[in-house]
């Protein structure tokens, strides 16, 4: 309807503000930040204009369409567009990068080249969720690793290199496939690459290789997303890392494994996806209880947090495993419900590490005296986590149940055993996060630390909280609110399963 | 008529304003917010009292006109699955709203006392009321998803509420205990909610209940799945109600603040469960193994709990217990079918309990000065006694609700204790005997801690004793006063005895032996021999008290069987006559003048029975006792006294260990999650994470080697060269 390049607009904007900060006068870190802020808010506030009053809710199809050539000799082309699927995502980009932004507001080391790659992460992001081209999304999905990496190996712990040094050879060992996924599907059949989505949709394959794709792109997305056994990045980089770096990567970056498995996986080898489902839902059960009981055994919080996150992406997987129109709702909502739980999870450990030193739980205790409000959002979010009713964790869980057991992909038996499995770590989330307040904030010792005066979340933390917690709350409260944005573009894709 | 009902919704959410308020507040403006406590607490209860009155309207109108009424609106909208909100209001509904509104507004006065002198007083309130939203939220809920969304909030206020006093590693730990369990009994409601929609393809319980009844006879359905599925969802009220296996959270969750122990852990939420049961019994009724489960379990709690009360020390956990034993009935009276006797045993017991609990709570709160705050002496019936004199109106309170629960006839609890007795009796012998012989211990356990309470002579200075004394003795004396007879008699009886001139010289001698580790308290007792006595607690706590009193007394007459021309029909059956004509019970509850006394006489005699033995082991009138000679011609008699000590001991270690239940459970399900988690722990460090560190150091090993290899010595390649250059002569010329 309008010609207007408003997704061009969208993923080009941060990188090139961006690329002025280092323009900007050398009058300290104030102004930078407030710049890299104002740039976030800038772009949040330009989505959601276009998404209001420019996106139809109700239109399945692909809308805001941009095409125009790029490379010409192997038919590249810059294309964009958004659906339902990548709304939320979109979404919960612009709002959590503009609150990490806020919460990154200590750093001082080398700030400007901090806020560069934050705002180059928010393009890449962007880009990736909204790109309608095969190959597009991989280079989105490569330059995506590039500022996370320097994030990850310039703030942060003492063994950051170590850790950065891991996500990124792992995340490269999945892009190879991911690579090769991508040009096979795009040079299948014809002399010229074709690697726009919209064709490769109606493309059909012969199975072996629509498996071979799959399993190569699955590998991609498991190490993103994670899947067991792929997962040992995450806890080592989460635990290094920044809070704020941490916060997207567990907000955002988790979750472009889980819209790259349902744009790619789900839409264009549906055949495949069909016969590997019943793994996937497995692996996601396993991953559930696997995860759950390693973060458990986890001494360091952070640690225990991060592995919390894993357990928790086994409800995505499920949810897309299940193959239908409600497991799949739920995956989404989860992928949004985990990017705002967890990520506050992973900025409030980062703050009360901060103030106390400690990392190790059973160094701590007592901590709820000086810090009343860290110890109240911790609770609430921990709450959040558990999957209580009222907030957005208990819908994404309760829908992913429902996709599951009313699945016609299934047996009865299997399907009650999944459903037991997952319900199974219905019982040990609360055990290692209530164990983790407990160690944390109950009790009145407070023996190894270091220095007694801790202070309270001043007003910039509790802005962000709650800024987060209204959300979490609304969703639980109203789920409408956020399925609406999907339901009928899922609608659409599981229509290719069960042509009727 | 019909506009009150529309209105209803209002009920759960009436209280919500003031939570909203009040926790913003504490969280954005802490000082501000503190600074006007008081005027905190009148909204909500005012509220409260709003909700009450909404709900008697609709009570009322449920007994003239006994309508459900029902409304829905959609929550999540999807094509194939939609997910409804609403409320339902029936009889069930109407008794629970009445229950709750009305014990939650006495226990927030109550608290407002109770509670004055503590930091945390307005968060008090916020989570109290947060909780009587759930819980009002839980009982008017129209299907399942429903009842299991406020189930879950109605556990978090639990935790929040039993972890109040944070800083105390013991109140830390129960709450997570109590959490935990109740995720337990969760996990089962949840999928037995699952199992159910997958079956009926409903959660509504109206439809669930149409189509189970049409479907379940005509085995039409998988009957195993159906069995395993109502099983599942008995797990949830067996967690909630702390039926047998899992009701270790129970004692435990006395850790928090007395008025939530009255409120949630004796007479709402706990009750939760039982409801849950209630409000499906349509669909259990039709499934007799599930049925015969859940009386068996019931008769399990019942009896285990009873056991369990019989000797612990700290006066809410013994309360706690006998809870765990009422609920025991109720869950059997649901299990032989009795809906009626079931929840008019709810009703009674909630009141005579919250009078009970708000009772122990002002005794706890007069002898906080005494003994200190903690709740090890606080609580501890071993310090306390002849309380009698100087809280006359909690004792009288305490004693009409002890009297109540034992069955005594004109209060509340005689009447639908006497009516569960009289159905078990009906269904099967075995339960029928357990049921009243459970009935003669709950008169024990219940008089025991009465007159440890209240009778005799103070026994503050005892705190001494028991930390310098080995606890073997100290806790037999407690078992009953008349066991170390030929050493120096008993510490109490001493003082019992020769009164109050040589309680002081022992004191001193105390003093002496202990040094320092008596407080300033006793030295002054020990100088100066002036005492300082446990008083009354203030109107504000002595209110609720005494109306709780009146409701214990009267509260039985709706259950009465009034013998009018107009039949045999009590209020309550009046009242809950749509829900028992659904499953026609109400043949049952004809039973005649001439059975019913009989019955009676039988209940009441063994509660006295009861009574009597508690008394002759724990009564002040120990010389009255001896005169007669009773006690000796009991014990006396060689072997016969070695036997009854032993079992004595037997049954005290039980008591006092909580059946071993709890030991087992560390045991095993503790120890072997930690097990289990140290596995995968081992796993994920050792070997998933091994591979990729071993790949990675591989890899720069080989580089490392490469680059030695390749360092650009010619001596090195020259060798290499010559190395192969021989081996490859070696071979192709042999």
């Amino acid at each position: 309807m309008s010609s207007f390049p408003w997704l061009t607009i969208l993923v080009v904007l941060p990188i090139f503000a961006g690329s002025l900060i280092f323009f900007l006068p050398h009058r300290g870190n104030k102004i930078v930040r407030w710049y890299t802020m104002s740039i976030c808010l800038l772009e949040f506030l330009l989505m959601t204009y276009a998404f209001c009053y420019h996106f139809q809710l109700e239109d399945p199809l692909i809308q805001l369409k941009e095409d125009s050539k790029w490379i010409d000799v192997f038919n590249f082309h810059w294309r964009l567009g958004i659906d339902g699927l990548s709304l939320g995502s979109i979404l919960l980009t612009g709002f959590m990068t503009t609150l990490a932004t806020l919460a990154a507001w200590p750093v001082t080391r080398n700030s400007r080249l901090f806020y560069f790659l934050m705002l180059a992460m928010y393009s890449g992001q962007i880009g990736l969720f909204s790109s309608r081209d095969l190959l597009l999304f991989f280079i989105m999905w490569e330059l995506e690793l590039i500022p996370v990496y320097l994030l990850l190996s310039m703030w942060g712990g003492k063994r950051r290199l170590y850790s950065a040094t891991k996500f990124i050879l792992y995340t490269a060992g999945g892009s190879i496939f991911f690579l090769i996924g991508v040009l096979g599907m795009g040079l299948y059949g014809s002399n010229e690459p074709r690697l726009d989505l919209e064709r490769l949709i109606n493309q059909s394959y012969p199975a072996t290789l629509e498996i071979l794709f799959y399993f190569g792109f699955l590998i991609a997305y498991a190490v993103k997303l994670p899947i067991i056994p792929l997962h040992t990045w995450l806890p080592d980089t989460h635990g290094e890392a920044h809070y704020s770096t941490c916060m997207l990567l567990a907000g955002i970056l988790l979750k472009m494994g889980a819209y790259g498995l349902i744009r790619i996986n789900m839409e264009l080898l549906p055949h495949a996806h069909y016969l590997f489902s019943p793994w996937l839902v497995i692996i996601g059960a396993m991953q559930i209880i696997y995860a759950a009981s390693t973060s458990l055994g986890q001494r360091n919080f952070k640690k225990r947090i991060a592995y919390s996150s894993v357990s928790h992406m086994g409800f995505i997987i499920i949810g897309i495993g299940s193959i239908t129109n409600i497991g799949l709702n739920g995956a989404i909502l989860q992928i949004l419900s985990h990017g705002f739980i967890g990520a506050t999870l992973f900025f409030l450990a980062g703050t009360a590490c901060d103030r106390m030193r400690l990392v190790y739980l059973e160094e701590l205790g007592g901590v709820s005296i000086p810090m009343p409000k860290i110890f109240t959002m911790f609770s609430s979010f921990s709450m959040a986590s558990l999957a209580l009713p009222g907030m957005s964790g208990f819908v994404a869980e309760l829908v992913v149940f429902f996709g599951l057991i009313t699945s016609p992909k299934f047996l009865l038996m299997p399907k009650m055993l999944i459903t037991f499995v997952m319900a199974i770590g219905m019982i040990l989330t609360p055990i290692y996060l209530l164990s983790m307040l407990r160690q944390m904030f109950y009790g009145y010792k407070l023996f190894h630390v270091p220095n007694e005066n801790f202070e309270d979340s001043g007003p910039r933390e509790l802005f962000l909280l709650i800024c987060i917690f209204l959300p979490v709350i609304g969703i639980g409260i109203y789920p409408d609110f956020v399925l609406s944005l999907s339901v009928d573009r899922v609608e659409a894709l599981l229509s290719n399963y069960y042509p009727k | 008529m019909e506009h009150t009902y529309q209105y209803a919704w209002v009920i759960p959410l009436l209280p919500l304003p003031v939570i909203m308020s009040m926790g913003f507040g504490l969280f954005l403006v802490p000082t501000a917010t503190k600074n006007l406590r008081r005027i905190w607490a009148f909204p909500s209860v005012l509220l409260l009292s709003i909700a009450m009155v909404f709900s008697v309207h609709l009570s009322i109108q449920q007994i003239n006109g006994s309508s459900i009424y029902q409304y829905l609106w959609s929550w999540t909208v999807n094509n194939d699955f939609s997910l409804e909100f609403g409320y339902l209001i029936d009889p069930l509904t109407s008794i629970m709203l009445i229950l709750i509104t009305t014990v939650g507004i006495l226990v927030l006065i109550y608290s407002d006392d109770y509670m004055s002198h503590d930091e945390g007083y307005l968060r008090f309130f916020v989570y109290i009321s947060f909780f009587n939203t759930s819980m009002l939220g839980l009982v008017t809920s129209s299907n399942l998803i429903q009842i299991y969304f406020f189930w879950e909030l109605v556990g978090m206020c639990s935790y929040l509420l039993i972890g109040f006093w944070f800083t105390r590693p013991i109140a830390a730990s129960a709450c997570q205990k109590a959490f935990v369990t109740n995720r337990v009994g969760d996990f089962g409601l949840l999928l037995g909610i699952l199992g159910f929609f997958w079956i009926t393809g409903s959660l509504e319980f109206r439809d669930l209940f149409k189509i189970a009844n049409n479907w379940i006879p005509n085995n039409e359905i998988n009957s195993l799945l159906t069995i395993l599925c109502a099983f599942l969802l008995f797990l949830g009220a067996v967690a909630k109600s702390a039926q047998f296996p899992l009701h270790v959270w129970l004692p435990d969750a006395m850790e928090g603040p007395t008025p939530i122990s009255a409120l949630i852990h004796a007479a709402t939420m706990v009750a939760a469960g039982i409801f849950l049961i209630a409000r499906l019994l349509p669909l259990f009724i039709s499934l007799p193994l599930i049925m015969s489960f859940i009386s068996l379990i019931g008769t399990l709690t019942l009896f285990l709990g009873a056991t369990l009360a019989l000797a612990q020390r700290d006066i809410k956990r013994s309360l706690a217990y006998s809870t765990m034993s009422q609920l025991g009935y109720m869950m059997l009276a649901l299990g032989i079918g009795s809906y009626q006797a079931a929840l008019f045993h709810l009703i009674t017991h909630a009141y005579s309990k919250a009078l009970l609990f708000l009772g122990s709570g002002s005794v706890i709160h007069s002898m906080e000065p005494l003994v200190g705050y903690s709740p090890d002496k606080s609580q501890n019936m071993v310090l306390m006694g002849g309380l009698r004199k100087y809280i006359p109106i909690t004792r009288t309170c305490f004693l009409w609700g002890t009297l109540s629960l034992c069955g005594i006839p004109p209060l509340a609890c005689f009447w639908s204790k006497d009516e569960i007795l009289s159905n078990s009796w009906l269904y099967s012998p075995f339960f029928g005997i357990i049921a009243s012989f459970t009935a003669g211990l709950t008169a024990f356990y219940m008089f025991r801690i009465y007159l440890l309470t209240f009778d005799g002579y103070l026994r503050v200075h005892f705190q001494n004793y028991s930390s310098t004394k080995e606890d073997s003795l100290y806790s037999i004396s407690l078992w009953g006063k008349r066991i170390s007879k030929g050493v120096n008699r008993d510490f109490v009886l001493s003082t019992a005895k020769s009164g109050v001139s040589f309680f002081s010289q022992n004191l001193s001698k105390i003093h002496v032996n202990t040094g320092n580790r008596i407080g300033s308290f006793s030295t002054s007792l020990g100088t100066k021999n002036t005492f300082v006595y446990p008083h009354e607690p203030g109107n504000t706590m002595l209110f609720p008290l005494l109306i709780l009193l009146l409701c214990t007394l009267f509260i039985g007459s709706i259950g009465i069987h009034f013998d009018n021309e107009i039949g045999e029909l009590t209020i309550l059956s009046k009242w809950l006559t749509p829900s028992i004509n659904f499953f026609q019970e109400s043949s049952n509850s004809s039973i005649n003048s001439y059975e019913f006394i009989t019955n009676a006489i039988s209940s009441v005699s063994l509660a006295i029975f009861g009574l009597f033995i508690a008394y002759m082991f724990y009564g002040s009138a120990y010389s009255f006792f001896q005169n007669l000679d009773l006690i000796n011609s009991f014990v006396k008699g060689g072997p016969k006294k070695y036997f009854f000590h032993q079992l004595k001991k037997k049954i005290y270690s039980w008591s006092y260990n909580r059946g071993y239940i709890d030991i087992f459970y560390t045991r095993t399900f503790t120890l072997g999650i930690r097990g289990l988690t140290e596995l995968t722990q081992f796993f994920d460090k050792g070997v998933i994470d091994g591979i990729t560190n071993g790949v990675g150091l591989a890899s720069f090993c080989i580089g490392e080697e490469i680059k030695y290899v390749g360092g650009g010595r010619i001596s090195s390649y020259l060798f290499f060269f010559l190395c192969y250059v021989s081996v490859f002569l070696f071979f192709f010329l042999s």
